[in-house]
């Protein structure tokens, strides 16, 4: 029976749907009886106000909303914005989530998002996680549960949760993060398995994620080809991403493992397709660590990511570049709703071509797509719980991160450049 | 009576009077969300004020020894992500008082200070 369950949600998200709300319908029945035997509340009697106590307890509803704008010199970010201002960045979602039962619940959010040409002046809406939420071991200090479905990947400190602005200090999230490898890494259709222990001494939680990611994706394409020209498509495997997490007693100390394995094919656009066989393998960690004091913060997340690029040997040999990512990064509260950030981040493509020479002599492109470092300057403000507005200033050096397709023109990309960017963002 | 600060008592609409421990882990642990039930199996409901609320901050520095953005992390990632649901923020004091009174199981906080001889009923301290 639960073989079946996990079956159909997994493969019919629709289904999925039709299950909520059927459930929403037995559960309300339900209460409605509970309610009748045991009349506790007198103004509650009416199975309106017994729906509306159903819809406020168990159902919420939440969402957020963002708009960014930005000028820059030398290279596109999010639109035309090199020499000229771009409102490309536009993130809304919308979820729902309905705790049916003490030990099942589900959830779903939506999103739409218009991010530069990766998205086309339209956006585009898509189903962010839609899950169900089974938990078969419940103890004070202990939980563990089952996930099945889209779930979202837990990879660093931001991933989860990184198209929602209010969750992260600045407007771009560090270069670990960076928009290209986005859609790979976001969530992945198949199952969790979870494990929660309060303790004394701090949280410890477990997550394994098992599935197929989403590699469909023209940024991640024009990545890995740099290929206008691509005509197929890119299509994930069966891949996993784990992550153990650790955070004291309120929060103070977190520290987190991640590690993730990502295996990718490729379907060919026609007969011909010199990308036929294509195969590429991801297999990377990150380890993260952050101080969350009352006025000062302090993180840094160190990365590195083992690349497979195998079977397009008429075009170039297989290789396996190993990537590095990490940064610091300084928050401190000038006011409770008032905080500014200042970070460094560093990325190299190889770490055994730091700069880029050696693929500036076999490529003949420019040695800085191969690295990027740059300095963060941000300021956040909390008008309300609700409403946050940011500013940032970022001084760039290298390429290696910035959108292929909004920045088609490869051997033209600058080296050294600016961001200046600004944000509002509502959530609810 | 007449602190300046605010005087922060913990509430709770507790149906099966059962004891309950107020020590910050135990309260962090709730307000946190991941205590998510009595231990009779009821679920627990809780209800803050806004995070920019003076009474919020006191009893989140008070009560749980913790600073409002550590808890909003927490609920963030948990509302954004479909793992967890956050409490509900009711926008008043009177509300808060309101909402704990006519929902059972529940579990809030009020300025000691407010004159509702009700409260006494649903406070077990």
């Amino acid at each position: 029976m639960m073989q079946k369950f996990v079956y159909l949600i997994i493969n019919k998200l629709g289904c999925f749907l039709c299950l909520c709300f059927l459930s929403l319908v037995v559960n309300a029945q339900d209460t409605d009886i509970k309610i009748t035997e045991e009349p506790v509340m007198a103004q509650e009697s009416s199975s309106w106000t017994t729906l509306k106590k159903v819809w406020h307890e168990d159902i919420q509803f939440h969402g957020f909303f963002s708009q960014g704008l930005f000028h820059t010199s030398g290279n596109n970010v999010y639109g035309n914005s090199k020499n000229s201002v771009s409102a490309g960045l536009t993130e809304l979602g919308v979820n729902v989530s309905y705790q049916a039962l003490n030990n099942l619940s589900f959830a779903v959010q939506g999103l739409y998002r218009r991010a530069g040409e990766s998205t086309g002046d339209w956006g585009e809406a898509s189903l962010d996680y839609a899950f169900f939420d089974y938990t078969f071991f419940n103890s004070s200090a202990v939980r563990m549960g089952l996930r099945g479905g889209r779930v979202k990947n837990p990879w660093g400190f931001y991933n989860e949760t990184r198209d929602v602005a209010s969750t992260h200090p600045t407007i771009f999230l560090p270069l670990v993060y960076f928009d290209r490898s986005r859609a790979l890494f976001l969530s992945l259709d198949g199952g969790q398995v979870y494990a929660d222990h309060n303790s004394s001494v701090g949280n410890f939680s477990y997550k394994l994620n098992f599935g197929l990611m989403n590699a469909d994706d023209d940024e991640l394409l024009m990545a890995v080809t740099f290929d206008p020209t691509v005509s197929g498509q890119l299509k994930g495997e069966p891949s996993l991403v784990t992550q153990l997490a650790y955070e004291s007693t309120g929060g103070l100390y977190a520290i987190a493992f991640s590690y993730a394995h990502a295996n990718v094919s490729y379907t060919p656009g026609n007969t011909l397709d010199p990308y036929t066989g294509l195969q590429l393998k991801f297999n990377s960690f990150i380890l993260s660590t952050q101080y969350n004091g009352e006025k000062f913060s302090l993180v840094g997340e160190y990365a590195l990511q083992w690349n497979q690029f195998a079977g397009i040997t008429l075009i170039r040999p297989d290789s396996e570049p190993i990537s590095e990512y990490w940064y610091v990064q300084a928050g401190y509260r000038i006011l409770d709703n008032l905080q500014v950030t200042l970070r460094y981040d560093s990325s190299v493509q190889d770490i055994h071509d730091r700069s880029g020479r050696t693929f500036h002599q076999q490529t003949g492109l420019p040695a800085h797509l191969m690295f990027t470092k740059d300095i963060v300057v941000g300021l956040r403000w909390d008008i309300t719980p609700a409403w946050m507005v940011r500013a940032e200033y970022q001084r760039v050096h290298g390429a290696s991160v910035v959108s292929g397709l909004d920045n088609t023109n490869i051997p033209e990309r600058a080296r050294d450049w600016n961001i200046y960017a600004l944000q509002v963002a509502y959530r609810f | 009576m007449l602190s300046p600060a605010f005087a922060v008592d913990v509430i709770i609409n507790n149906a099966n009077n059962e004891q309950f421990s107020q020590a910050p882990n135990n309260l962090r642990a709730i307000f946190s969300m991941r205590t998510r039930y009595w231990p009779n199996g009821e679920k627990i409901r809780v209800f803050v004020l806004p995070d920019s609320h003076t009474l919020h901050k006191a009893f989140v520095k008070e009560k749980l020894q913790m600073f409002p953005h550590q808890l909003r992390r927490t609920w963030d990632r948990m509302t954004y992500t479909g793992t967890g649901q956050p409490p509900v923020t009711v926008d008043s004091i009177a509300e808060m008082l309101e909402k704990i009174k006519q929902s059972k199981y529940s579990i809030g906080y009020i300025d000691r200070r407010v004159d509702d001889a009700e409260i006494r009923l649903f406070d077990n301290q």
